[in-house]
């Protein structure tokens, strides 16, 4: 296999934007293209997983294609639910290292604005499975509720662990000028103060309102090349060193043991085999925190902490931007915004951008090796990564 | 006819299977139709639950509450809960009724009370 790299990043605001979906997907792109001073382009790799639900739109990645003057070169849809975006990073993988292509533009793009939020909330339990979980009205948020309620009365993970998480998350967001939530938050105002049944009502109890991520247009994009490409761009050599993809049952109650995730093990562990490195080694990292409970619980089925800890690092402080292992700088899904299928892309941006070391006050300092872990459905599909500063 | 909730034994293996899967989780048999369908138990323990406020818009109810119950022969099944005070670990008893209904049609499945 070949080395495969990062050579290009660019991203929208995650936020209500108010042009086509097609445009939200090759704005980033064209960001991405200057930012490697690339011009041609084998194939593109488009994220998304509602266009043809939401925005009335099918063949998207043909659409893009086009819109950013690419044609001839390929382009593909990858739908894989909340985790298109690390998926279509990995096939872009798979494509440049295989030496099937030399240059792979994977953009994500995703515009749910266009649906109320409980329109969107319905759209994304579609992803459940249609006669036993989603006719009973399951959403992802409560099956997000059930687990938390499971992890609570097994490792002692209270509401004030899920509202730190917000807190840090949105404290990180304020940093990064394209997060959607630019929104202080404290624990006073969201558990303690009197007004905080109101501030932050239960949307699936346990989980209240600020446990939840804000439902987000945006896209990401991220260049993908061989080394001889990306040596020729004179920008930092930043390699995805391993990919890793699992999967899990679709219904959630069949899983042996509730509070664990799986996939996300296994993911994770691929991943850093691939890379020959380990929890341990890693810098700084964007995972997946649709709900705040899934943060702490990903933090430990990835090797980050032992399971059931997670929660112990949060409260000493080892995952804020100052402490040992910085978790979600960019504010995560929770602070950044949650675009469905531009999210994953997204967490790679984030990751590209600090090793380069251009985050500017978000930035950790010297991280030479980054991690992602975008989650689809819940839990049965999930996409971890691997990079790694090079020079 | 009383409606079921039903369950897919493996005709090789005898694993019980709910939902529904085309080929056996457990041995790998994949011939065509090779699983008997039979009427999940009623009886059952409450794992975990959460009431749901933020509800899909076909729901006329201001909110859901809704569980997983592992049944008297160890499978587990998602469903709804009419009971007044969730526990984890409460006895409850399944019955299959309307869990939602759009504009043409109701849909059934397993409502679990109190046992």
């Amino acid at each position: 296999m070949r080395g495969v790299y990062a050579v290009g990043i660019g991203i929208t605001s995650f936020t209500r934007l108010e042009y086509p979906l097609s445009e939200i997907a090759a704005y980033p792109a064209m960001m991405a293209l200057r930012d490697a001073g690339i011009r041609k382009v084998d194939h593109v790799l488009v994220a998304n997983m509602g266009a043809g639900r939401v925005n009335h739109q099918t063949g998207l990645a043909s659409a893009v294609v086009d819109t950013l003057s690419l044609t001839p070169a390929g382009a593909d849809l990858i739908e894989n639910g909340p985790a298109s975006g690390a998926s279509a990073i990995k096939h872009g993988f798979a494509a440049v290292a295989s030496g099937l292509s030399d240059v792979v533009l994977v953009t994500g793009a995703e515009r749910m604005r266009e649906i109320n939020n409980l329109e969107a909330t319905d759209f994304v339990a579609t992803l459940t499975h249609p006669i036993a979980e989603y006719v009973y009205g399951v959403t992802l948020p409560s099956l997000a509720a059930m687990f938390t309620r499971l992890y609570m009365e097994k490792y002692g993970v209270t509401s004030r662990h899920l509202a730190m998480v917000a807190v840090k998350n949105h404290a990180n967001a304020l940093l990064n000028e394209f997060a959607h939530l630019h929104q202080p938050i404290t624990i006073e105002g969201i558990l303690d103060s009197p007004e905080a049944m109101t501030n932050n009502p239960f949307v699936s109890e346990p989980l209240r309102f600020f446990d939840c991520c804000p439902v987000s247009d945006g896209g990401a994009c991220v260049i993908l090349a061989s080394k001889d490409v990306a040596v020729k761009t004179g920008r930092p050599l930043v390699r995805l060193a391993g990919v890793g993809q699992a999967t899990d049952t679709h219904c959630v109650h069949e899983r042996e043991e509730p509070t664990d995730l799986l996939a996300v093990r296994r993911a994770a562990a691929k991943a850093f085999e691939m890379a020959g490195l380990g929890p341990s080694d890693v810098n700084v990292a964007e995972l997946h925190d649709a709900f705040t409970i899934l943060e702490i619980a990903e933090s430990e089925e990835v090797g980050f902490f032992k399971k059931g800890q997670g929660h112990l690092a949060l409260e000493r402080g080892e995952t804020a931007l100052t402490g040992r292992l910085p978790i979600n700088p960019s504010g995560g899904l929770k602070g950044k915004g949650h675009p469905v299928g531009a999210t994953g892309v997204g967490q790679a941006h984030e990751i590209v951008h600090q090793l380069r070391g251009e985050a500017g006050k978000r930035q950790v300092g010297g991280a030479r090796v980054g991690f992602t872990c975008n989650f689809g459905g819940f839990g049965n599909n999930v996409v971890c990564l691997v990079f790694v500063r090079e020079n | 006819m009383e409606r079921e909730i039903y369950g897919y034994r493996c005709r090789k293996c005898g694993q019980l299977h709910y939902p529904y899967r085309m080929v056996c989780r457990k041995c790998g048999e994949n011939a065509h139709n090779e699983f008997d369908a039979e009427p999940l138990p009623r009886e059952g323990t409450l794992l975990t639950y959460t009431e749901l406020s933020s509800l899909p818009t076909v729901y006329e109810v201001q909110t859901l509450l809704l569980g997983i119950v592992e049944l008297s022969n160890g499978i587990r099944i998602t469903g709804q809960l009419r009971v007044a005070k969730p526990k984890i670990g409460m006895k409850v008893r399944g019955e299959v009724g309307v869990v939602r209904s759009e504009t043409y049609d109701d849909y059934h499945g397993m409502i679990f009370r109190e046992a």
